[in-house]
């Protein structure tokens, strides 16, 4: 059972440089065939610097960095009994290969929700913003997970 | 791959261009977990998705999902040109569902300098049951 105490909690950052090889190997695992995640000559021709991060690319600092598993374990959340119930992105400028981006976790909602059911839920809102090297804003990430109970 | 799409071509009511993928297979989990590093064998191992309630065995992830949906988008429009996209993750995906991405557009207006364009996106399987529910936000080149 989700501790609704940690509410506001803010972790330890996430740093990481973002590789061509995982934006490319992000867009083969979706089976998007989009040349500009694939091929900087594509980008490059289509207006980017290189190939850019696509739309859910900020999983792959979230998972890789261990953070989510970190984040679920010190909020007493049952991995077992846990999904994803929504996610959200805002993007304000592209995220390219070479780029170090930072950012910290925060819970900024929990809460008990009873369900149509009658089954009860505690659902966890956690937000991310990124800023890359230059100290820029590059995106903001927010998860919604549901811990069944 | 996306063609210049321009904010007076764009009118409420216009449909996304379909994508349809599938049928889904449990290789493209695994391929999906080492990319992502999301590896719950929830969507990797049948006898331990089974053991948590998944009568048939793993489910996909619901990020994969999302990105098929990204891929839908940003096969209309640019990548550098998306603001916003979230999504509701209504329904579980098995392998051998095949995915349709579509949408529409809700709304378009110009806010602080920028051709906002709204769309309401959702993907369905093959039965029509609703896998995730989303919206995104674009802002379009003008041809003014």
């Amino acid at each position: 059972m989700a501790d609704l105490s940690k509410v506001g909690t803010e972790y330890s950052p996430i740093t990481w440089e973002v590789e061509r090889g995982k934006i490319r190997e992000l867009a083969k695992a979706i089976g998007d065939p989009n040349p500009i995640y694939l091929d900087k000559d594509a980008a490059v021709a289509e207006g980017y610097e290189d190939t850019p991060a696509s739309l859910t690319f900020l999983t792959v600092p979230m998972m890789w960095s261990d953070k989510m598993p970190a984040v679920i374990n010190d909020l007493k959340i049952n991995f077992m009994m846990v999904l994803h119930g929504e996610e959200e992105y805002e993007y304000y400028q592209s995220i390219y290969p070479g780029d170090v981006i930072t950012g910290t976790p925060k819970v900024t909602k929990m809460e008990e929700k009873t369900s149509k059911s009658g089954s009860k839920m505690d659902m966890v809102t956690m937000e991310v913003l990124y800023t890359n090297q230059r100290g820029e804003k590059v995106a903001k990430a927010r998860s919604l997970l549901v811990e069944r109970k | 791959m996306a063609q210049e799409i321009y904010y007076e071509d764009v009118n409420v009511g216009d449909a996304m261009p379909e994508l349809v993928k599938g049928p889904l297979q449990k290789l493209q989990h695994v391929m999906y977990a080492g990319a992502s590093g999301d590896f719950n064998p929830l969507h990797t191992d049948d006898d331990f998705a089974k053991a948590v309630g998944m009568k048939d065995g793993v489910i996909a992830h619901g990020m994969l999902i999302m990105g098929i949906v990204g891929q839908a988008i940003t096969g209309w429009i640019h990548r550098k040109d998306l603001k916003k996209f979230g999504v509701r993750f209504a329904g579980m995906t098995k392998p051998g569902n095949t995915i349709t991405v579509t949408g529409s557009v809700t709304d378009k207006r110009v806010e602080d300098g920028n051709n906002i364009i709204v769309c309401d996106v959702a993907a369905k399987d093959e039965n029509g049951d609703v896998k995730i529910t989303g919206k995104f936000e674009a802002a379009l080149p003008s041809k003014a």
